[in-house]
């Protein structure tokens, strides 16, 4: 066992800032790397140590496995810490670390590789007697195979990509006159985002489910699971809301998928923290779906019921140490949600929105915590993900919790860019969602209840204009000294606070 | 003095009454408000009107006149019509700049594909390019039928936010 005192976080954005944060209460020193757009990002001024890795595009920077390991040992790292994306899933990348004696906060190459690949991970699965939802038995890399499995399984159908994972090459197809087009779509995203394009295909259940399961396992065989997650709120087969418990679970369910959820770690002698995904029908037939050999950006809402800093978990594990809770011991309290904030324009088909973030007012109170790393003056690149912030509540009930989403959203302010806020907060006042009446299908089936914004009235907008003509006014006098109106000497805060990048 | 103020679509007329200190009579169109009103330099308004108390945001655009305004759920653009901005509408004149016509991108990212050559029919809903923006790629399509009579941009190029990407006539 050696104790880890330095590690390195391979990755960008809250996720880093986020791991950086755990290593500060665990006396770690902290390793930033940053792309060259991510000089200014909060990782690189949140790290003790900040070391540049290369230019702007992920491939040339945060996918640069050589690069990263020279600076890991150049600054004398004993951990990489690979957050998720970018190279969290990568066996390579596993493999190197381990050669070159640098503890890879993660399970073994070997696992990665089983799990990473979807098709693998499947087979797997299927031989540790674990329910899978009917599709290809593997990778499809040519259109006339792909289009004579898809006759086979029945449409509606799921194309995924292998290496794949957070929706992208990944398209749903209803009518078979789409097949090519969403093939080719889904192979181009998989071949830009993961460098590999070869996808497979899944029979798509309908009303379904997306709970999944957080697990921790240590080097001698315990394993644990952390309970449930619900997801099923997606738009662009991306994660939205996701909350715990879920309101479709019940006891028995729970301590079954729980079950299958350790036993699917045991099988593959998975190490550190990772989630078993199911898709569960309304029936509560549940399918396994994949295993993410990670951390999820949802991890929060299971350290808020359990109380456990599953970031802390991953790296005692990683430095040799047991386990130091048994099943029984695990209990879920109260309840927890996560909103996702992400840069983006909810009334145009959830079109990404980069750029400078102006002013941000961040909700504080009892039971909320934010996982962000914007910042006022900080301009969000093109480059990556355009997730800027996660909102998790907790509350004793689920009715208490999302009162208190709403409360912590009608509290969130950023202006500059789109985000996702207002509509979080319409869908926290959606009788569907209220309801726990949910599956994925939630953001199309109430496209008409969540679209359009509440007018305000016509005095809330007659005091915007008695606003900008004020500025107007104020400016003018400072130019000319204009008589009619005198800007008052006090007029709460003259220069801005904050000295913007 | 007045100034005319656009919001959205609508014009309103907008006057000073009286002054003291921070609380103001404002007239705007026919409606008179009291309002205690506070301000930052960089923008951000809080104003109290009978006891309702608003928060306003005020973003400043390229141009000094123009703003996007955030309320609690709101957004808007909003313009001070001074005389100066009068005079360059008018000389302007209101050829409207046919954004039918092009294809804009909404927003910086990088072109991952075009699907059509200059001289190329295009029908109204085809994809004439797709671009790839914080890894999702999105398909532009025309807005009308036409020819294809300009492509300013090609593949793998990295673009910036409204920069016209292809001409249709």
């Amino acid at each position: 066992m050696r104790k880890i005192k330095k590690i390195l976080v391979a990755n960008r954005g809250e996720i880093a800032v986020r791991i950086m944060r755990t290593c500060r209460e665990m006396d770690i020193e902290t390793v930033a790397v940053y792309s060259e757009a991510d000089r200014l990002s909060l990782h690189v001024r949140y790290a003790h140590e900040a070391y540049y890795i290369g230019k702007a595009p992920s491939t040339e920077s945060y996918l640069n496995i050589e690069k990263i390991i020279e600076v890991a040992r150049n600054c004398q790292a004993d951990a990489i810490h690979p957050g998720y994306g970018f190279l969290s899933e990568n066996a390579t990348f596993a493999r190197r670390c381990g050669e070159e004696g640098i503890i890879f906060i993660g399970p073994s190459p070997e696992v990665i590789v089983q799990m990473g690949n979807k098709i693998k991970a499947r087979e797997t699965m299927q031989k540790a007697g674990i329910p899978v939802v009917p599709g290809t038995e593997g990778s499809i890399s040519d259109e006339a195979r792909a289009l004579e499995e898809i006759r086979k399984i029945g449409l509606p159908v799921m194309i995924k990509a292998a290496a794949g994972g957070g929706g992208k090459g990944m398209r749903l197809v209803h009518r078979e006159k789409e097949v090519l087009t969403a093939l080719r779509a889904a192979r181009s995203e998989a071949q830009s985002a993961f460098g590999d394009g070869s996808v497979y295909i899944e029979k798509y259940i309908t009303s379904p489910h997306h709970i999944e399961f957080q697990i921790l396992a240590d080097e001698y065989g315990n394993t644990v699971h952390l309970f449930e997650r619900e997801c099923s709120i997606q738009r662009r087969h991306q994660k939205m809301i996701e909350e715990t418990p879920s309101p479709l679970m019940t006891p028995q369910l729970r301590r079954q998928m729980g079950e299958a959820a350790v036993e699917a770690a045991k099988t593959v002698r998975y190490t550190g923290a990772g989630t078993i995904e199911f898709l569960v029908d309304n029936d509560l037939n549940y399918y396994f779906l994949e295993m993410n050999t990670r951390l999820q950006v949802e991890h929060p809402i299971t350290e808020r019921v359990t109380g456990i800093d599953l970031v802390k978990q991953q790296i005692l594990i990683a430095q040799g140490e047991e386990l130091p809770f048994a099943q029984k011991e695990l209990v879920q309290q109260g309840h927890a949600i996560e909103c996702r904030i992400y840069a983006e324009d909810p009334d145009n088909n959830f079109m990404p929105s980069a750029g400078k973030i102006c002013k941000i007012t961040e909700p504080l109170g009892f039971g909320v915590r934010t996982d962000g790393y914007v910042y006022e003056g900080y301009e969000i690149p093109i480059y990556y993900d355009s997730m800027i912030s996660k909102l998790i509540v907790w509350g004793n009930t689920r009715d208490e919790a999302i009162k208190r989403m709403k409360r912590a959203l009608y509290e969130y302010k950023i202006t500059g860019v789109k985000t996702s806020i207002k509509y979080l907060e319409k869908i926290m006042n959606c009788p569907d969602f209220i309801e726990g009446n949910y599956d994925t299908h939630f953001v199309e089936k109430n496209r008409n209840t969540l679209a359009g914004t509440a007018r305000c009235n016509d005095d809330c907008e007659d005091m915007v204009i008695i606003s900008a003509y004020i500025d107007y006014l104020d400016k003018l006098s400072r130019v000319y000294g204009y008589k009619e109106f005198v800007p008052a000497q006090n007029r709460w805060k003259k220069t801005p606070l904050t000295h913007h990048f | 003095m007045s100034i005319e103020i656009k919001l959205n679509d609508r014009f309103a007329l907008v006057e000073i009454v009286r002054q003291e200190g921070n609380l103001l009579q404002v007239k705007v169109d026919d409606k008179i408000y009291n309002v205690d009103l506070m301000h930052t330099a960089d923008g951000t308004f809080s104003i109290i009107e009978e006891g309702h108390s608003y928060n306003i945001e005020l973003l400043t655009l390229e141009q000094p006149k123009k703003y996007i305004a955030y309320t609690l759920y709101n957004t808007y653009d909003v313009e001070i019509i001074d005389a100066e901005t009068r005079y360059l509408i008018n000389r302007g004149g209101s050829g409207l700049e046919s954004s039918e016509k092009n294809i804009f991108s909404p927003m910086p990212g990088k072109i991952v594909k075009i699907l059509v050559s200059e001289g190329d029919p295009i029908q109204k809903g085809d994809t004439a390019v797709i671009i790839s923006a914080m890894k999702m790629e999105s398909e532009y399509k025309a807005a009308i039928d036409g020819i294809v009579k300009k492509i300013n941009v090609s593949e793998g190029d990295t673009i910036e936010g409204n920069q016209i990407l292809i001409e249709i006539e």
